[in-house]
């Protein structure tokens, strides 16, 4: 399965989306994800895909922007360590994963 | 002052999901009392607990329903029940003024106790995002005022085993005084985690599971009494005005009439008769009648070696020679310790039991004890017997002494 296809089915499951309606520039605010279904949404993602995600806030607004994210992740992944980041060590962040933290209003 | 209505029912409990449920249960003194069966139960000396049959996915979509904790799911559904019993829509002026009392002694316990078997038990650092909105107390009161687009104040008083009580103590008074038209007030609790029984079980407060029948391990005021069982669930109450219920016509369960606090100081645990005497004077007080005029009691009762004792002697100091005739009920032998909740449950059986005029049995009382020498309407209902007033008692670990006073629906 592809990034997409990988990402389509959790959120399929877990949000009960159509997949139809998971264009490329389908608005993840629109679906019905806001900062913390974001925050939620990266935890199901690096469990899925074994990967960490940066501490450095990123704009998620679509569901193409996961995407490139994810494969960003994935090829870089073998290059370098990870960076480092845990929930817990984010914490101070209040919003968890830090993500989410830059689409927190 | 402003008589105080109580006008929606909703419950989320062992006895059942809705007022005429809950109350033929007590009545018939069915106890929800079982083995409890979860992950680790092995563990415990005695498995037992009142549990709720509920699944969150009939009331809740995913999202939503990850995103709380079980102690939130049952305020959110026993809310929409009371709300849905009180039959009252409210326009964007009046919930403004509409605000949330909830009591919880453990909150989120349940998620917490996940987060740190993630923790702990399996060395991860994989902590779900969700876990602080799961956990933190005030959670179960948030998702109401959510729901509901309540924007007055949004109150979660924690106050262990009278939390509930004062809640709706706590919003009686701001209905009464003028300052809120419409209050949704109870509580919610679901303790029953591993981590949450253990801790309970050290402090020696459990019952001894009965060996005849796990179901009657709750015995208060009984002279082999030998602990609480705890209980999940939450209770909720609407109210508002009286001259509001009556000019919108709504069904009218019985009316708030008063409210006592008090606080022991003499430990963090041991009851004193003073204090639980005092919360009683004082509710009396508020109410502006006279100990005369009170005809049952919902006791505290918890099946406690030392609750149920000093609770008969400061019934005994506040009534004197008048105690022996009042009916006492402890319906926690059949519906367990909902601990942050059971006020509020104990609240509504009071109120059931005015509406119905029929003092609620204190189940599984089958040995006197001399220090507990009232009248407990020992195993079986008694009809007609509950009269026009009650007391309704919650006392607490931290000392905090809640009792409501309250009499039937009358104009």
């Amino acid at each position: 399965m592809t990034t997409t296809e990988r990402i389509r089915a959790i959120l399929v499951k877990n949000y009960k989306l159509n997949a139809e309606h998971l264009t490329s520039d389908a608005r993840l605010e629109a679906l019905g994800i806001d900062s913390l279904g974001m925050a939620e949404l990266m935890f199901s993602i690096e469990d899925e895909f074994g990967v960490t995600l940066p501490t450095e806030p990123r704009p998620i607004a679509t569901f193409s922007d996961v995407v490139n994210l994810i494969d960003e992740l994935i090829a870089t992944k073998s290059s370098r360590a990870p960076l480092a980041h845990n929930i817990i060590a984010a914490a101070p962040s209040l919003a968890g994963a830090p993500v989410a933290a830059h689409l927190m209003p | 002052m402003r008589r105080v209505a109580v006008t929606g029912i909703g419950v989320v409990c062992p006895l059942g999901h809705n007022a005429s449920e809950v109350f033929e249960a007590a009545r018939a003194g069915r106890s929800a009392i079982r083995k409890l069966d979860i992950l680790g139960a092995h563990r415990l000396v005695a498995p037992l607990a009142a549990t709720v049959s509920f699944d969150a996915a009939e009331h809740f979509e995913p999202p939503r329903q990850r995103l709380l904790d079980r102690v939130s799911h049952f305020a959110v559904v026993a809310a929409n029940r009371a709300f849905a019993d009180a039959a009252c829509a409210l326009t964007p002026a009046e919930r403004v003024r509409a605000g949330v009392f909830v009591g919880t002694g453990m909150g989120g316990s349940q998620s917490m106790d996940d987060g740190y078997q993630t923790l702990y038990g399996e060395d991860s650092n994989r902590i779900k995002p969700m876990l602080i909105l799961q956990g933190m107390h005030n959670a179960p009161a948030a998702w109401i005022g959510i729901e509901h687009g309540l924007l007055g104040p949004n109150l979660t008083y924690s106050t262990a085993c009278s939390s509930s009580s004062v809640a709706i103590g706590e919003a009686w008074l701001r209905v009464a005084h003028g300052m809120l038209d419409v209050a949704i007030a109870g509580g919610a609790e679901a303790p029953l985690s591993l981590g949450s029984l253990k801790a309970w079980e050290a402090m020696h407060t459990l019952a001894r599971q009965d060996a005849d029948d796990p179901a009657t391990s709750c015995k208060p005021f009984s002279k082999n009494r030998s602990g609480m069982v705890l209980g999940e669930g939450a209770a909720l109450v609407v109210l508002e005005p009286w001259e509001r219920a009556l000019a919108r016509g709504a069904a009218i369960h019985g009316e708030l009439i008063g409210y006592g606090l008090s606080t022991d100081t003499g430990h963090i645990t041991r009851p004193g008769v003073d204090g639980q005497a005092a919360a009683i004077i004082a509710a009396l007080t508020s109410a502006g009648i006279r100990a005369g005029e009170v005809d049952a009691i919902n006791a505290h009762g918890t099946g406690t070696l030392a609750n149920d004792s000093v609770e008969t002697a400061a019934i005994k100091r506040v009534f004197g020679m008048r105690a022996s005739r009042i009916p006492i009920s402890a319906t926690k032998a059949v519906h367990g310790h909902l601990l942050g909740a059971t006020g509020a449950l104990e609240f509504v059986l009071s109120l059931l039991a005015l509406k119905n005029d029929v003092a609620l049995p204190t189940m599984h009382l089958q040995t006197p004890d001399p220090e507990c020498d009232l009248d407990y309407v020992p195993n079986a209902a008694r009809a007609g017997a509950a009269g026009r007033t009650m007391l309704s008692n919650s006392f607490a670990f931290g000392g905090t002494n809640a009792v409501l006073a309250l009499r039937e629906a009358r104009v």
